[in-house]
Parts: C-alpha cells; sequence; structure tokens
C-alpha cells in the first residue's frame, strides 16, 4: 500500500530527528529560559531587570565579565608550561667524584725520538733560518740549497710563508720565491688589523685535487705559527701509530703517580684505570667506577680526599707540542667523559693544590618545559664517545662525522665512527685543507651542529676553589725530596727535583649536595581549580554550567534552527505538491508541544526573590517544596504528559 | 525536666518519622540545589536523565579525585624558593688567617729534640740500609719509638713478607696472611708500616700500611708530636705559636687603617694561633657597601718560613679563610692557601641560602634540638654543621679510647690523650677514624643548619713583589717590626692578600611553602 509521501517525511522525521532538550519553538524563547534557569546570575539578571538603562548595564557587565574569563583562562593556559625551581640541600654521605689527572705532556720524549726526529730536525732548521734561532751547538747557518737537498717532505706538504698583507704577495721562507696569495685568508689573531703587518708567518693549505684553491692562514706571532704547523703534522704522524704502542709511549701510572692517599688511608695505583687521551696520551682516572664500586666520602675536609704527588718529569718534555709544564686535572661524574683538553684545571710543579669542591646536581624538565633531552637517544648524531650523553660529547661526534663525510677520514683528537680511519696524508693528502675549512665553518655554526645538539637535561657538577701553596716548604725541601727519591725506587737513578713534583689535594669542602631541579608550576589541578576560580569569580558558574551553555546555545539552538528549516521546506514541499491547499498543521503541533514544555510557561517575570528560589512553572504538578506528599507515579505521569513525543518514539 | 520533656518529644518525633518519603526529599533537593546537574537529572526525558546522571556522577569523583591529589600536595609540603642576585651592604666576612705551621720551630724545638734524632736516624736506615752509623754519641730514647715503631716490609717473597723494625737487627716475623694485604700488595718491593698495638706487648695489633715512606713519616710524625704536645698547657702552646705583631705586618680596610690588635686571637689545635679579623664577638661587625678591591680588606702577612717544623707541614703558606660573624673556623674544611712570595685577591660573593624549618626541610635552626653535645659551645660560637660532626666524634673518642683528641675541643673533667697515660689510645684512635660505623652515626644525628652562608671566592694570584719594588718594601716593613734597619723578610715567607666583595654580592635563594592552608 502506497501511503502519501507527506506522511512518510513526517515519519521519517519524527525517526531521525528527534526532538529533546526545552522544547523551545523560538530562539528567544530557549534564551529566556536559559536565562531564567541559569546558575549564572548575570544573565538572569539582564531578563529580570526592568528598565533599559539597569538592562544594559547587566548586558555589558556580563560581556564584561565572559571576556575576562576568556583572556584569563588564555593567560592561564598559555602559561602552563612553565617551571619553577627548587633548591634542595641535603648533607649526606657523598660519592667521590672520578677524578682524571694527565701530565701535561703526551709522551715521553726520549721514546718519541724515533718517530719525531725527521719532525723535530726540520723545525729547528725553520726556526734557525727564519729567526736566527740556534740551540748554540750548530752555529753554521744552513744555506737555502741545503734546505732543498734535505728534500724536507714537511715544507713541501704545508708551505710556511711570510704575508705581506697590502700588497697581498707572500714569500716562501724556505725557497724565497714570491707568490701571489689566492684565495682566502684566514686571520689567526685578530690583532693583525692595527698591528705592523710586516712581519706576518703563516701556512699555507692547497686543495690537493685543485691546486687553484687555497687558504693561507695567517698568524701574528711566529710562536703560533710554529705550533700550530708543528701540531699538524705531529698529528699526521700519531694518526698511524697503533694505540698499543702509543700507550707504552706514554707515561705508566708508575711513573706518573708516587704517593696516592684516600680518606685517610694510603692508596697505590690500583685505584687509577688508565684512560688514553688523543692529544694529553695516557690519563688515569682515580674512582672511575670500572670495577663497579665507587669510593664515597664520609667526612669533608682536605685530610679525608684525594692527596697525590704526582712525578712530572719535565726534563722529558716534548719542546715544541707544549710548553707549559705540569699536570691538568678534571673532576667528573664516572659516567661522564672527561673533556680534559676542554676544560681541564692545571696543576703547577713545586705547589700543593688544593681543591675544595662543592657538589651540586641539577636537572632540568625535558619537553616541553625547555628544550633539552635526558638520554641523547632523540639526537641524529651518533655518541662515538663510550659515555652517557653531553652537549661537548654531541657536539664532538658532530663535528666528527661531518669530516668523514667531507674529508673522507677521521680527525685525530675524536675517536673513531665505524668503518673509518685517522687522517694521515699518506691516504689522505687533501685533509688539513679539508679539516681546516671544515673546522672554520664549524665554529662559524654553519655545520649546524650547534643547532642539532642539545643540553643533557640533569647533569652534576662539581664546582672547584682552588689554592696554592708552596710545597715543599723550604725546610722540609732536603727530607721530603730524599724520601721520595727512595719511594721512586731503583729505577730513578737521579735525584727529584721540586720542580719535577706536583701536589694535589682534592676533597669536599662539606658534605652538603645542593639539588637545583625544575618542577612543572602547574598541574593539571592547578590549572583547573583555577579555571574554576575564574569562572566562579566572575560569572558563578561551575563546568556544568559550562556544559549547560553548551547543551543550550550549540545544540538546542541549532536543533530550534534546524527545526523551523525543517518545517519551512515542508511547507514549501507540501504547497507545492498539493498546491498550496495544505495547512501548516505540524508547525502549530510542534509549537505547541514548544509551550507545553513546562519550563517555557515562566509568563509572569519574577522578582528578584523569586528567581533566587528557582521558580517553577506555575501549573507545573512539581512540588515545590518538601514536605507536601505526591505519589512517584504523578511524577512520571506528568513527564508523559508533557513529552508525547518521545513517548510516540518510545512506543515505536 | 525541660530536657526530659525535650528528649520524650524528640523521640516522638523520630517514631514519627518525617513527613515525606526520602525520595521527595531527594526530588526536592534536586530541584532546589544549587548545581544544576541533580536539577537536570530529574527535569529531563529519559536519556538526557542517563546522559546528566552519569555527568553529574562523574563530576563528582572528579571533584573528590582532585580534592585528594590537592591535600596530598599539601602535605609533602613541597617549597618553592625565590632566586635574588645583587649588591647590597653586606657584613664583611670574618676572616681568619693561620700559618700553615702552628709552632715556631726555634720555640718547640727542646721539646720536639728526641723526636727529630729518632726520624732523622730512622730515615738515615731507611735510605741507606746499608751503613748503619751507631755513632750517634747521645743514645737514641727508644721509648718514643717502640711505642709506635715504624717497620720496614719487604714483599720479595710473596708469601713470607719479612718485617723489618728499622732499629733492631733483622726481625723476621712472618705475619700469617700478614698485614700486607692493603695497597702495596702489587709489586711494591717494600712497604713502611706503622703498627699499632692496643696494649703494648699484647697481639692485639693493627698495622696501618702507606704505599709511600714520605706519608708514613709525616702520619707517624703528627701522631708523636701530637702526643707530646697535648702535654703542653695551653697558654705555653699560644706562647710557642706565631705572635699577632710578628705576623701580621699592615692591614687595611676600605681606607681606615687598621693593625693586628683588630684581629681576635683564637688557639687552633691544626695550625697553632689564628687571628680572626671581624669576628662580631665584642665589637659590631663592618659592613662594606662598595665593591671592588679599594674598599675591601688588604693585609701583609710573614710566614717566616725558615722557623717551620720540618717534618710537621711540608706545604708553606698561610691559610685563611672567610665565615661568618660567631662562627668557628674550620680551617680544614673551607680554608684555602695563600702563597708566599704572591698577592692573592680573594673576590667574594656572598651564597645564602634561607630555608623553611621542620616539616619543609630537615634542619635546625640553632642546632639546640641535635643530640649531640655541641663542644664548640665554650668559644661561644654558632651551631653548624661541622662543630656537630667533631663533637660527634670527640664524645665517642670519650666514651670508647677514654681520652680526648688533641684537635678537638674538650668535654669537662676529660683530658688529652698522651702516649705515656694512655699507651694504646693511638690504636683506638685509628680504629675509631676508619669506622665506617661510627661515621654514619655521627651524620645521621647531625643536621644542617636553615640558614647556610657560604663564601664563594674568585681567586687570582700575581707576583708579589716586584723585583723592582722588592728592595725598599722589605726595608720598610722590617723596620717597622723590628725597628732595626736590616732586612729580616724575605720572598719566602711574605704575602699580600686582598679580600673584596665582588660587583654582585649576594646570591640568596630562599624557600617558602608551595602549598598553604
Amino acid at each position: 500500500a502506497a501511503t502519501a509521501p507527506g506522511k512518510k517525511i513526517t515519519a521519517r522525521l519524527k525517526r531521525t530527528l528527534p526532538v529533546r532538550g526545552p522544547q523551545a519553538p523560538t530562539l528567544s524563547e530557549l534564551m529566556r529560559w536559559y536565562c531564567l534557569n541559569t546558575n549564572t546570575h548575570g544573565c538572569r539578571r539582564i531578563v529580570v531587570s526592568r528598565g533599559r538603562l539597569r538592562r544594559l548595564l547587566w548586558i555589558l557587565l556580563t560581556l564584561s565579565a565572559v571576556g575576562l574569563i576568556l583572556w584569563q583562562c588564555a593567560e592561564l593556559l598559555m602559561n602552563y608550561y612553565s617551571a619553577s625551581v627548587s633548591v634542595t640541600v641535603q648533607f649526606q654521605k657523598l660519592p667521590f667524584p672520578a677524578v682524571t689527572i694527565c701530565n701535561i705532556n703526551p709522551y715521553k720524549y726520549s721514546a718519541m725520538k724515533e718517530y719525531l726526529s725527521e719532525l723535530d730536525k726540520e723545525t729547528k732548521k725553520a726556526l734557525e733560518t727564519f729567526y736566527g734561532f740556534s740551540e748554540g751547538k750548530s752555529k753554521v747557518r744552513r744555506s737555502v740549497d741545503d734546505w732543498n737537498s734535505t728534500g724536507s717532505d714537511f715544507f713541501q706538504q704545508i708551505p710556511l710563508l711570510k704575508v705581506e698583507d697590502f700588497s697581498r704577495t707572500a714569500t716562501d721562507l724556505r725557497s724565497g720565491q714570491k707568490r701571489r696569495v689566492e684565495g682566502s685568508v684566514f686571520h689567526k689573531d685578530s690583532s693583525i688589523v692595527n698591528g705592523d703587518s710586516n712581519d706576518i708567518i703563516g701556512f699555507q693549505l692547497c686543495d690537493a685535487n685543485n691546486s687553484s684553491e687555497c687558504a693561507l692562514y695567517t698568524f701574528s706571532s711566529g710562536v703560533n705559527a710554529i705550533q700550530e704547523w708543528y701540531k699538524l703534522h705531529y698529528m699526521n704522524i700519531m694518526a698511524q701509530i697503533p694505540l698499543e704502542t702509543k700507550e707504552k709511549l706514554s707515561y705508566s701510572a708508575d711513573d706518573l703517580i708516587l704517593t696516592c692517599f684516600f680518606d685517610g688511608l694510603s692508596c697505590d695505583k690500583r685505584y687509577f684505570t688508565r684512560f688514553h687521551h688523543p692529544l694529553h696520551g695516557n690519563c688515569y682516572t682515580f674512582n672511575s667506577g670500572e670495577n663497579g664500586t665507587i669510593l664515597s666520602t664520609s667526612t669533608g675536609g682536605s685530610e679525608y680526599g684525594l692527596h697525590v704527588v704526582l712525578y712530572i718529569d719535565e726534563a722529558d718534555y716534548n719542546p715544541f707540542l707544549v710548553t707549559s709544564t705540569g699536570a691538568k686535572i678534571i673532576v667528573h661524574d664516572q659516567n661522564e667523559y672527561p673533556f680534559i683538553e676542554d676544560i681541564g684545571t692545571e696543576i703547577e710543579t713545586a705547589a700543593a693544590t688544593s681543591i675544595g669542591m662543592h657538589f651540586t646536581r641539577s636537572r632540568k624538565l625535558s619537553k616541553p618545559y625547555s628544550d633539552c633531552t635526558e638520554t641523547g637517544a632523540d639526537i641524529p648524531v651518533d655518541n662515538l664517545y663510550n659515555k652517557s650523553y653531553s652537549l661537548q660529547i654531541c657536539l664532538h661526534s658532530c663535528f666528527q662525522k661531518a669530516m668523514v663525510e667531507s674529508c673522507g677520514c677521521a680527525q685525530y683528537a675524536q675517536p673513531l665512527p665505524a668503518g673509518a680511519e685517522y687522517c694521515n696524508y699518506k691516504k689522505n693528502p687533501n685533509w688539513m685543507y679539508c679539516y681546516y675549512r671544515l673546522h672554520e665553518k664549524f665554529v662559524k655554526e654553519q655545520l649546524g651542529c650547534q643547532q642539532i645538539c642539545k643540553d643533557a637535561c640533569s647533569f652534576k657538577e662539581w664546582a672547584l676553589t682552588t689554592s696554592i701553596a708552596q710545597w715543599p716548604s723550604t725546610v722540609s725541601e732536603d727530607w721530603m725530596l730524599r724520601v721520595l727519591s727512595w719511594d721512586k725506587g731503583q729505577k730513578l737513578n737521579k735525584k727529584l727535583n721540586k720542580t719535577d713534583l706536583a701536589n694535589l689535594m682534592v676533597f669536599y669542602k662539606d658534605l652538603n649536595e645542593r639539588f637545583i631541579s625544575e618542577n612543572p608550576a602547574n598541574t593539571l589541578v592547578i590549572l583547573l581549580s583555577n579555571f574554576g576560580g575564574q569562572l566562579g569569580l566572575w560569572m558563578s558558574c561551575s563546568v556544568v554550567c559550562v556544559i549547560e551553555i553548551v547543551e543550550v546555545f550549540l545544540i538546542d539552538s541549532l536543533s530550534i534552527v534546524l527545526r523551523r528549516q525543517w518545517q519551512r521546506a515542508k511547507k514549501w514541499w507540501s504547497h507545492r505538491q498539493r498546491g498550496g491547499a495544505g495547512t501548516a498543521a505540524p508547525a502549530s503541533h510542534l509549537e505547541r508541544q514548544g509551550h507545553a514544555n513546562p519550563a517555557c510557561l515562566d509568563e509572569d517575570l519574577p522578582t528578584f526573590t523569586t528567581a533566587l528560589r528557582l521558580p517553577l512553572p506555575q501549573d507545573s504538578p512539581l512540588p515545590r517544596t518538601p514536605p507536601p506528599n505526591y505519589s512517584t507515579l504523578r511524577l512520571e505521569s506528568a513527564f508523559s504528559e508533557q513529552l508525547p513525543d518521545t513517548l510516540e518514539l518510545g512506543r515505536r | 525536666m525541660k530536657l526530659r520533656r525535650y528528649l520524650v518529644r524528640a523521640l516522638h518525633r523520630l517514631q514519627k518519622g518525617p513527613g515525606y518519603t526520602y525520595k521527595e526529599l531527594l526530588v526536592w533537593y534536586c530541584d532546589n540545589t544549587n548545581t544544576h546537574g541533580p536539577k537536570r537529572i530529574i527535569k529531563e526525558g529519559p536519556k538526557k536523565k542517563l546522559i546528566w546522571f552519569f555527568l553529574t556522577l562523574l563530576f563528582a569523583s572528579l571533584v573528590f579525585w582532585q580534592w585528594g591529589i590537592l591535600i596530598n600536595t599539601y602535605l609533602s609540603y613541597n617549597v618553592t624558593s625565590s632566586l635574588s642576585i645583587g649588591f647590597k651592604t653586606m657584613k664583611f666576612p670574618a676572616v681568619t688567617v693561620c700559618n700553615a705551621n702552628p709552632f715556631k720551630y726555634s720555640e718547640v724545638k727542646p721539646l720536639l729534640k728526641e723526636l727529630d734524632r729518632l726520624i732523622e736516624a730512622a730515615l738515615e736506615r731507611i735510605l741507606q740500609p746499608g751503613n748503619s752509623s751507631d755513632n750517634v754519641s747521645p743514645p737514641l730514647d727508644l721509648e718514643l719509638w717502640n711505642q709506635i715503631p715504624l717497620v720496614l716490609i719487604d714483599e720479595h717473597d710473596k708469601d713470607n713478607p719479612i718485617i723489618l723494625d728499622i732499629f733492631e737487627t733483622n726481625q723476621t716475623a712472618p705475619v700469617g696472611r700478614g698485614p700486607c694485604q692493603g695497597p702495596c700488595h702489587a709489586q711494591a718491593q717494600s712497604c713502611l708500616l706503622c703498627p699499632q698495638c692496643s696494649q703494648q706487648g699484647s697481639g692485639n695489633c693493627t698495622y696501618r700500611n702507606f704505599s709511600s715512606a714520605a706519608q708514613a713519616v709525616t702520619e707517624w710524625y703528627i701522631l708523636q708530636s701530637t702526643s707530646i704536645l697535648s702535654k703542653v698547657p695551653l697558654h705555653d702552646r699560644i706562647r710557642m705559636g706565631y705572635q699577632a705583631e710578628d705576623m701580621i705586618l699592615a692591614c687595611l680596610y676600605g681606607a681606615e687603617p687598621c693593625n693586628y690588635k683588630n684581629f681576635t686571637q683564637i688557639y687552633h689545635p691544626d695550625h697553632g694561633n689564628c687571628y680572626i679579623f671581624n669576628w662580631g664577638m665584642d665589637e659590631e661587625a663592618l659592613n662594606s657597601s662598595n665593591p671592588g678591591a679599594e674598599f675591601g680588606l688588604k693585609l701583609i702577612l710573614d710566614i717566616s718560613q725558615q722557623d717551620y717544623i720540618p717534618y710537621l707541614s711540608s706545604a708553606a703558606g698561610a691559610r685563611l679563610m672567610l665565615h661568618q660573624q660567631k662562627s668557628f673556623p674550620f680551617l680544614k674544611d673551607q680554608g684555602i692557601y695563600a702563597m708566599a712570595g704572591t698577592e692573592t685577591s680573594i673576590g667574594v660573593l656572598v651564597d645564602e641560602l634561607e630555608r623553611m624549618g621542620y616539616p619543609y626541610s630537615d634542619c635546625t635552626v640553632n642546632g639546640s634540638d641535635v643530640p649531640v653535645q655541641n663542644l664548640y659551645s665554650q668559644y661561644n660560637t654558632s651551631y653548624s654543621i661541622q662543630a656537630c660532626l667533631r663533637s660527634c666524634f670527640q664524645n665517642h673518642m670519650v666514651q670508647i679510647c677514654g681520652c680526648g683528641h688533641y684537635m678537638f675541643p674538650l668535654p669537662e673533667g676529660v683530658n688529652y690523650c698522651n702516649n705515656e697515660d694512655f699507651p694504646g689510645w693511638a690504636y683506638c684512635y685509628s680504629s675509631l677514624r676508619s669506622s665506617i660505623k661510627q661515621r654514619q652515626i655521627c651524620i645521621d644525628s647531625c643536621k644542617e643548619t636553615c640558614n647556610d652562608t657560604q663564601y664563594k671566592m674568585t681567586i687570582s694570584m700575581a707576583d708579589w713583589p716586584s723585583e723592582a719594588s722588592e728592595d725598599w718594601i722589605f726595608h720598610i716593613l722590617s723596620y717597622e717590626r723590628d725597628m732595626s734597619t736590616n732586612v729580616t723578610l724575605d720572598r719566602n715567607g711574605i704575602i699580600k692578600l686582598n679580600i673584596y666583595f665582588q660587583e654582585y654580592n649576594y646570591r640568596t635563594i630562599s624557600e617558602s611553602a608551595a602549598t598553604t592552608v
């Protein structure tokens, strides 16, 4: 049986568009209903107030309150990811840090003779020719021809030049030839600009594949130039020596450490772990935690720390590589890599250096509070060091990676990445030019390393207070040196000199651990409480109230609008179908439904007191106050009467 | 009667029950409450009713959950810290200066003469074992030696180490598995030990072994000299130390001159006579209201290195420390050295930490709640953690060994340890000192102070006097001290010190409660 299309549509409409909520027929009635019933009294006052001025005032007040709430809540949201700092001090037994000690001179000069004799000879020759310096023995000046006949590899590789800055010409100090400076000039000293420019010395590095591309590095002082030049060659030579040989060439623990005392007890070289540093040779780490135990101190003060006497064999120093005497130490955590070349403290000979420590532990909050990394796992740079992440490790690893990528070999001062090998000019004749170029870029932050690498979130820091006393004192010098020579044993056949010795004390000044940590300033609870405070303060409103707003202003309003549109469409449709014969019966029915809603029948405007008492519709069967007895059935019937639409739906 | 009538009425009322059902009451509540959730439950259609019911339930549980969190936060007694850095007029710190060497050797020589001869002979034997020169004119007093002998252990044969008493003929006494289990086991040909017996002749001995002879000799000498000096009365010890007028040659505070009379003398067991500037015990503490070296304290000291006790202190210089007014200077912990022949400049930043007391953090305001008798209160100084730890140690020492250690103040009615009256004290002291349990007890019972002030120092050094000015400076200073034209000072003894506030002189971290009621 074919039913009328109108009925079909009505049926479908009733199925698909169930009517809920305060069934106000129009938006204004819905608003009215809302304003009278809501807890935010501002809205209520707008409706209830008599007189235009008062109503306007209330509208303004309510609007400004809403504005304030929005503004303040936005502020709260934006400040949500802020951190507050807390400092706690705890007095306790403290773990003693690892102390890494190196001789400033990396390798015994006497043992290095076989590797460095060529280079040293050349360097001495250069000094003699350029500066007229001779060590006193050889007074005969060698001629330029002599130079060429010896076939100095080192000068062919990297020629030392004297530069005339204004004419942009350079004199090759070996051959005396003048040549034009091509390519870029890098000044290592900025003082060159206003200094006298006639005495500038430097060296030229050229791209081996493309000889026209050269870079000239100049120094205002020959001391720097010679040292830098020497270092380049030295690194070349060292890169070719295997690690085991290098460890033998450097100092042993017995060589370096004469006496050792920790926590009031004697200790010896077994407390030290060897650690080979490419630039400093064999270094020794006290309390490295390698055997699983970390020593700790339960008493502060100089007697209870580490107390060592170091033997610095000054006579066996490399004269060109290092120009200062002493030892270098660094205090670090057991998991940290000691960057002794960057942040080491130097120790003087013939003196007692006492280093008092303060321990501070810091923790930052990682994302989204600040840009730091917990483990370094999220950073796209491989950690080449076998130690826990730090910014320094990342930067060095990043540079090494770039070096291997662009130069094809690894720089000597940093560990090897997998599958790479150290640069030397037999295999990579181009590396020095490449290295200098890359280093320049690195310093100017063009490699992107500084952008990739992030701080570590937690770090330990030992603040050092260093002071120096004369040691040994003039009166105790005599017996001290004699006994120490005896300690050193039979291996040493000379009497010790006080400039060969350094006394070092490392101790905790107090056992207070300062722990600086960042905490989230806002937790979710605090944020919500603040929201609640704002809502309550300005609008006497709550979350429920907000949901009501959403319900009324979004869902109900929308449904009313939709309903009206639908009716209009239906009217238009029926009009078209029946040629205007149909009446707007369903619409009036719906309207009646809306009016039937008890919540909307609040015709009489409530006074202030009735408003506060939340008046119910006059004809509502619902009780106003207890104790009027009423049956729950009546309550249900009240609902069923008022909401025929819902019931209809239920029956279906 | 009235009460009874009232009670009867109440009973009646109870029996009658309320004039409405609970359901009615509930509906009434829901309808009239200010929280709109319940109102909506009863007023809406069945589906909305359900939704509102669950929403209300959810919100109620949320509220209780968050209340729980808030209460927990309060009970955890968190604190927030505020940090401030800047310059303000502050009390200049008390400055303690000492000589690294406690006594003038010329004064204590008669006391230490026997000991020095003994150590010299022992060193002779150690260094040249071949020619044992027994031609010492007066025979050595071996009584001192026998109390704590030094022995040499030959470990060429690892299973049977040979112990050689230095002054006796090869006395080979294999000591079981040996005391040399310690550090010098590895490859050391020989190691030096200093055995300490609890009772003379008894077998209860411990060997303290040293891998280095220099250390062994120093430790041995300190033990012996401590024992000797502890018998000397205090005023004699003060007399044997360095006098203020000899040590402090020049003093200038800000633009005002000062002299040795502005210093308070204190006897420090490690360093003899120490002198404290601006201690604030009798007079008001000085303020400094300007940063920079010009407005600080400038001192010239003479440490007369020629008069050092050779075996006691091998490092030469002045020991100084900055500390708060009315606090005891613990130089071994916080002190720094100043080197002879140099000018040492010390820039000071006062690092203060103000903490909330209990229950926010475990600290003490004045030390009265710490279960350790503060022995340093006899100096009229305030409580500090160092004082507490040392007092704790001394109290233990008195309990266990029966006498007090020379380095710490004495409780009432107790004497200092010395070899004659307490022969086993060195053994007792050593075992107590290395006892981890004892340390832990002290660490647990002492509390740090709530207001902690540290002086962060930036130290720099330069040679002083310069070669050009050396002559006239020495001349004037010698003249002022001794009124003679002879130069009695030299580079090895003279020290210049500048102590001043940095541009930012304070950094204060203060705590406040994170959550209050």
